[in-house]
């Protein structure tokens, strides 16, 4: 596991499951409650926010520092930090009079670069079965920190001056890769997502030429080579393979399956693309899962490595990156998301008001199909083999949820998780399976309840209304011989009040109320659907 | 007269600003929208045609190819020079009323966010298609843009995201805005908003590209 996954699939081998890189940049601080100036600027931080993910996230491969304003910083940009993002070059050096000539290449003493050196070589001594990936600002987007959006009129009206910026930035490029590589990283990425804004021409013309010496030259030091890109940089994805990187790595502007037949065709690697904002920060668990599943099924096993399409928003909820986890470790709950992704959620629920009120104690497991799935057979296995235990009393069934009126009765149970069990219709043991005495347990425990039950349930109360005594004797003799002869536990009131006579609307009396106990749950809250269905009985 | 209007027009779409402009290579040494739109005032041409029948055209030229994908950013922002500069020439009509303008749009990019490409190109498109536009730069709070719609009576608002961090703030200045002027409508965009996230929000409007504003905002005055 771990970083082989990572290099056979940039190498364009089967892996038996496929690599997962979830880009944690500033999302880190949030693990750690750190702000993302704060864990941006501190190798310690990122240190303890990066193995917060790891522990969390089990990737196979994890960015170091996912910051595209280093280099620009080193260079002399201002930036404006933010609580919850990285920070953002708000001054453009080239513009203010400096020329390309006074600038040089940051050593590895400049800016933040030593913290992300440091925190590379920590993490490769902590975890040294784990890809890092170094991510270096990609020479176009930091043209554009350095000389604002006058490089885009730069590229028709002063070609010349900005394959002189191309050149200077593109070697910023080489000697920061060379910088991550000595530290550790496995992997380089140059991150380019301003190319977006570029045409196939441009690209090939001012980005081209750089990028690939840059490819090159991270490969004659023998790590491998990513290009990232984020936007609508569709246009450029053929132009992209072209510079030669191992791995093209895309947001959710682009479809999955239109990089993968580009990689395939230069037999590269490819990644992506989760959607960052309204799956994995505004989205459940659910819709992480199946955004995860859709990603898996388009990429496939060969060279595929699932990520997120570019650097996590900070506050993603780390629940929703942890599902995904279960689904890139887990075949069965692939398998199920897949299911139920079919199904959509138009499905007719059932009503389950009564479930559970027979005289027999009915066991359901919910499964994928206990033929295929094998936590699925061994839980139907300990089911069948306690039922005879009871005698005829305990009745059960399986529901493999490949049918569809099993994953209605599966909705209609709330079950979430596969395989379940559920007694008389509640959720009794999730994904795991029972050993014997517990599943005795509490199938005896919901006999007992059914048995306290049927006594309660006989407890009633009979209310006679009247005008005066007198009128309620005859009513009050009647119920009274009733009762004796039923033997039933019945209490019985009589009432002259006028208030409560007026509270029945009861106009000629006398009248007799019939009202009836039904214990229909103890020890626990149900939930308001469940008591407004009692309601409706009413 | 239609013939210089359409050689203004022509300038835009392909970001020939002046004749000393060496781009497009094609057009090398040949007049641009400066001297074109100064020369059709002079030869007495409504300034109002000269915006709607010759400037609106171009830029409405190139705003459907960006659209297409069959020109990028680089292109868009010679489209949007050359039309800023020929602009220059109506401004006094503008001031004194001569030019009717289709309303005020005002487009900011959301507090916490300083990206101002995506914003940029929007108000370029939206002011070349005769609309006048206040622009209120980047990290711009809610207060901020309830003021600007205070002092624009009727105006409409754009709101600008590039990242998924700022986007949410997006909810909030939506209500403030409503709150404070229910019938201005409000647009959005930037690379990590979409439909979905603009029915979730309930903004009035999302378009991927600028021209969808524009022509949304026209649908308005039509």
């Amino acid at each position: 596991m771990g970083k082989e996954y990572i290099f056979k699939a940039f190498k364009r081998e089967e892996t038996e499951r496929t690599p997962w890189v979830p880009f944690v940049g500033c999302h880190g601080g949030k693990l750690i409650g750190v702000n993302a100036e704060g864990y941006l600027k501190s190798s310690t931080h990122m240190v303890n926010g990066l193995s917060a993910a790891i522990e969390r996230y089990k990737p196979d491969g994890i960015p170091v520092v996912f910051d595209l304003q280093i280099e620009a910083e080193a260079l002399g940009c201002e930036l404006k930090w933010s609580e919850s993002a990285p920070p953002a070059v708000i001054s453009h050096p080239m513009i203010n009079g400096i020329s390309l000539q006074q600038l040089s290449i940051p050593k590895k003493e400049d800016g933040r670069i030593p913290e992300v050196i440091k925190t590379t070589k920590i993490l490769k001594e902590k975890y040294p079965d784990l890809a890092l990936y170094g991510l270096i600002t990609g020479p176009f987007t930091l043209g554009l920190h350095l000389l604002g959006t006058e490089i885009f009129v730069g590229m028709m009206e002063d070609p010349e001056m900005v394959h002189e910026l191309m050149q200077f930035t593109s070697q910023v490029s080489d000697a920061l890769a060379g910088y991550y590589i000595e530290a550790g990283c496995d992997v380089i990425a140059v991150v380019d997502p301003m190319t977006s804004q570029i045409d196939p021409v441009s690209f090939e013309t001012y980005v081209t030429p750089y990028v690939s010496k840059t490819f090159q030259f991270i490969k004659s030091k023998k790590a491998y080579s990513s290009f990232f890109v984020c936007g609508h940089a569709q246009q450029n994805i053929e132009e992209m393979c072209k510079c030669k990187p191992d791995n093209i790595s895309i947001d959710e502007n682009i479809p999955l399956d239109y990089v993968r037949e580009m990689s395939l065709k230069y037999n590269l690697s490819f990644g992506g693309n989760l959607k960052l904002t309204l799956v994995l920060l505004l989205g459940s668990k659910e819709d992480a899962q199946k955004e995860a599943v859709e990603c898996l099924d388009i990429g496939g096993k060969e060279g595929f490595i699932l990520s997120p399409g570019c650097d996590l928003p900070m506050d993603t909820p780390p629940e929703n990156l942890e599902a995904i986890v279960e689904v890139v470790y887990d075949n069965y709950t692939r398998d199920v998301v897949r299911t139920m992704d079919i199904e959509g959620t138009s499905l007719d629920l059932l009503n389950m008001k009564d479930y559970g009120q027979t005289d027999k104690v009915i066991v359901d497991i919910i499964t994928l199909d206990s033929e295929s799935c094998a936590p699925c057979q061994y839980m139907v296995e300990a089911v069948k083999k306690i039922a005879p235990h009871f005698e005829g009393i305990v009745e059960w069934r399986e529901h493999p949820i490949k049918k569809m009126e099993s994953i209605s009765f599966m909705s209609s149970l709330m079950v979430k998780n596969i395989p379940t069990i559920c007694i008389d219709g509640k959720i009794s043991f999730v994904s795991k399976i029972p050993p014997k005495n517990e599943l005795i347990a509490a199938i005896q425990k919901r006999i007992n309840e059914k048995l306290k039950l049927k006594i309660k349930s006989k407890k009633g109360e009979i209310l006679i209304l009247g005008t005066s005594k007198n009128e309620c004797i005859q009513a009050e003799k009647n119920v009274m011989a009733a009762i004796n002869e039923t033997g039933v536990d019945l209490e019985i009131t009589t009432s002259t009040d006028e208030k409560i006579l007026a509270s029945y609307g009861i106009i000629n009396t006398p009248a007799i109320i019939v009202a009836e106990y039904k214990l229909k749950a103890q020890g626990e809250v149900p939930d308001v659907r469940i008591i407004k269905e009692w309601i409706k009985d009413i | 007269m239609s013939e210089i209007l359409e050689k203004i027009a022509y300038c835009v779409e392909f970001g020939k600003i002046n004749q000393q402009s060496p781009y497009p290579p094609d057009m090398k040494g040949q007049l641009g929208a400066d001297e074109l739109t100064k020369e059709a005032l002079d030869t007495g041409l409504a300034p109002e045609d000269i915006l709607k029948k010759g400037l609106v055209i171009g830029m409405e030229r190139i705003g459907i190819k960006f659209r297409e994908n069959k020109v990028f950013v680089p292109q868009v922002l010679m489209s949007a020079k050359a039309m800023s500069t020929a602009i220059e020439h109506l401004k006094p009509f503008f001031q004194s009323g001569d030019v009717k303008r289709s309303g005020i749009f005002i487009i900011g990019t959301v507090a916490g966010d300083l990206h101002d490409i995506g914003k940029n190109l929007v108000s370029m498109m939206v002011e070349g298609n005769g609309w006048e536009v206040v622009d209120l730069g980047t990290d711009v709070s809610a207060d901020k843009f309830v003021n600007a719609i205070k002092d624009n009576p009727g105006s409409h608002v754009g709101l600008s995201a590039l990242l998924t961090t700022t986007m949410i703030n997006m909810e909030h200045i939506l209500k403030e805005v409503k709150a404070a002027s229910p019938e201005t409508r409000v647009l959005i965009g930037g690379a990590p908003v979409s439909e979905d996230f603009k029915n979730k929000i309930g903004a009035d409007f999302y378009s991927p590209d600028p021209q969808g504003a524009v022509e949304y905002l026209n649908s308005l005055v039509a």
